[in-house]
């Protein structure tokens, strides 16, 4: 599903060359529940944003579903990442002034979606995340657990095979997060692959397997069967 | 997608109602000041008888002062004198041609309780009407026979008409010219070329006549011109004799040359009569005439001035401080929703479709700076017209062609100040704005 080489990214001002991400190799097979944790600042939103094809890397070679995404152009990288990858943001990053129904629509515009196929996933999105009542509701009209679902939804309404949380409960109470966990573990067992990043432990140890990541390098595995990041790091 | 980002646009419109405001006044007011001035010029620079660009011409002949040429852009005066335009008139060349100046009579009618009332008249020949496609609603003109002999008839425009017979076919009816019975032979329709290109020596931006008069008249009436009468000598006769036969230019002449052939063989016609001219003593200049046609006429006559055109310039100068003024506050604008675009690009949105968007947002302000600048330049033309006091009242509207120009030079300038807001939000790095959102 997802394999990543030698990946290297660094960010560079006038003055310092900042290296985020360092000879990183990873594996995720189809179907798998992959946690990532790791200190502040070691990597794990930018190996994030590479996997989700927001960012390039410097270097090294990433294959997602066996095709090399490290040299497309961005419209290329624009419509892989809409037809196959699903974004959840800690901060839920719904727009404000779009009501659910259109925040949900608007991945399915880029898709190209008909109107009638649309609605059609939105209503069938809504009512997986209970909101079905709220669809005409503005995002500040909900609750954080409730906005979050929004998000979740509208990461779900395309189908993708591959969907990408960052620190998805890091903005909720524990009662709010564990069902948004509950929701993730339900949309994994349905096949659609997920990668976490989380700082939380318990959430982490629910994932089939965790990454931990340490000045841009994966540097543990902490269970799982077949160590596939160890292997390739 | 594009009915989908019309959509986005007027959200964010709304969603901003100040800053939109501002943007889209800025557009208004650059595109409305722009507009009022090119539409004056645009309406300056319009030759109503494009038409017929190739087969008619201004006759120009050069007897003026053997010690100084006229004083005109091709140092020709623009008028012919009485004399010559009577003996061009007897040339078989020209398809048509026409003698013509402007006068003025004062309308009455007998038994009527009509108020006399003076109108503004043009003495020509017959081939006025079919030179310059006149249009007729009643009747026609008057017989040829009437350019060099004394016949009372006339022909009124629809105006006259609506207003002294109410409208109706008045063909043969009599109506009083300073006294006189004229036999009204025909009424023309609705007929009023601005500019006046068959008569630019006076107002080029005033309405056509109200009247028109056989040529033939002169004598009779001793009618003198109501137009501009320029002379360099005096007459060696006396009255009004002495003025027909003097050196004073007052009467305008078009000719209808239909093909090379006939222009060629009228030229050699006006190179022969100077040369006799000469013989008997007249035109002492080098042999000079001109045959400018409509097009050429306007650029001749400067009926768009220099400063007509610096003040087009400077309008466009202005816009584009505008321009620069909404850029800024696009900018503001699209920047504070970097968020929304990066949340965007997340999930599935190009580079390009970001673009497009907010380059489509531009274009509404555009259309709604472009809607509210036509009708500042509506209120900026109607001022102008009430500077001129009604002189140049025909220039100073806009047409359909002008409404369309505002429309699309606003779209254009709010795609101008588009650009470069959509171009920097279209290449932000969306991940910034969705770990910080």
């Amino acid at each position: 599903m997802l394999k990543m080489h030698n990946i290297r990214k660094s960010y560079r001002t006038d003055t310092i060359e900042t290296h985020a991400l360092r000879d990183f190799s990873l594996q995720v097979n189809e179907g798998e529940f992959v946690s990532v944790t790791g200190p502040s600042g070691s990597g794990k939103t930018t190996f994030l944003n590479i996997a989700g094809l927001l960012e390039t890397p410097t270097g090294g070679q990433y294959l997602l579903d066996g095709e090399d995404v490290s040299s497309l152009n961005d419209r290329d990288r624009s419509r892989l990442r809409n037809e196959k990858i699903g974004f959840i943001f800690q901060g839920f990053n719904l727009i404000p002034d779009l009501n659910l129904f259109d925040n949900i629509d608007v991945p399915l515009r880029y898709r190209g979606f008909n109107a009638k196929e649309r609605k059609k996933r939105i209503e069938k999105v809504l009512e997986q995340v209970g909101l079905s009542a709220r669809a005409k509701h503005l995002p500040a009209q909900l609750s954080g657990g409730q906005q979050q679902r929004v998000a979740i939804a509208r990461a779900l309404a395309g189908e993708p095979r591959f969907l990408l949380a960052d620190e998805p409960t890091g903005n909720l109470d524990s009662l709010m997060a564990r069902q948004v966990m509950e929701l993730l573990e339900f949309i994994n067992e349905w096949g659609t692959t997920i990668v976490m990043v989380t700082h939380d432990p318990d959430l982490a140890r629910r994932a089939h397997r965790n990454i931990q990541i340490v000045d841009g390098q994966v540097s543990d595995l902490q269970h799982g069967t077949v160590g596939a990041a160890r292997e390739i790091a | 997608m594009i009915g989908y980002y019309i959509s986005l646009a007027m959200r964010s419109l709304r969603g901003t109602p100040i800053l939109s405001t501002l943007m889209i006044a800025a557009i208004a007011v650059g595109v409305g000041a722009c507009m009022t001035v090119l539409t004056l010029n645009y309406m300056m620079s319009q030759n109503a008888l494009a038409h017929k660009d190739d087969v008619l011409y201004a006759v120009q002949l050069d007897g003026w002062d053997p010690n100084e040429a006229a004083d005109t852009a091709n140092e020709l005066p623009w008028q012919l004198t009485y004399q010559d335009a009577t003996a061009l008139l007897r040339s078989d060349i020209p398809t048509r041609q026409v003698a013509m100046h402007r006068f003025g009579f004062t309308i009455t009618l007998d038994e009527s309780e009509m108020r006399p009332f003076t109108a503004d008249a043009r003495i020509t020949t017959a081939d006025f009407f079919g030179l310059f496609d006149v249009p007729f609603l009643f009747g026609g003109t008057w017989n040829a026979d009437a350019d060099f002999s004394p016949v009372q008839q006339v022909v009124l425009s629809k105006a006259t008409n609506d207003k002294v017979f109410g409208g109706e076919n008045s063909v043969g009816k009599t109506i009083n010219l300073n006294g006189e019975p004229f036999t009204v032979v025909g009424i023309i329709d609705h007929w009023n070329p601005s500019p006046k290109v068959y008569d630019l020596n006076n107002n080029p931006f005033a309405d056509s006549e109200e009247i028109y008069i056989p040529f033939g008249l002169h004598r009779k009436f001793e009618i003198y011109s109501w137009g501009n009468t320029n002379g360099w000598s005096h007459s060696n006769e006396e009255g009004y004799e002495g003025f027909l036969q003097g050196e004073s230019v007052w009467v305008q002449y078009w000719v209808e040359l239909d093909t090379a052939a006939q222009k060629e063989k009228y030229e050699e016609y006006l190179t022969g009569y100077i040369r006799q001219q000469k013989e008997q003593g007249r035109f002492q200049r080098p042999l000079k005439f001109a045959l400018s046609k409509p097009s050429e006429w306007l650029v001749l006559n400067e009926v768009l001035r220099d400063d007509n055109r610096v003040l087009g310039w400077l309008s466009l100068a202005f816009l584009l401080v505008c321009v620069v003024n909404a850029v800024a506050l696009l900018l503001a604008k699209f920047l504070r929703k970097a968020p929304e675009a990066g949340v965007r690009r997340a999930l599935g949105a190009s580079r390009n479709a970001i673009f497009i968007q907010h380059l489509i947002e531009s274009s509404c302000i555009g259309v709604l700076g472009g809607l509210l600048g036509i009708l500042l330049s509506l209120l900026g033309l109607g001022g102008v017209r009430q500077l001129a006091m009604g002189r140049i009242d025909q220039i100073a509207s806009m047409d359909w062609l002008m409404v369309l120009a505002a429309i699309g030079l606003a779209v254009l300038a709010s795609l101008l100040a588009g650009l470069y807001p959509a171009w920097r939000i279209s290449r932000t790095n969306p991940s910034i704005y969705l770990k910080t959102q």
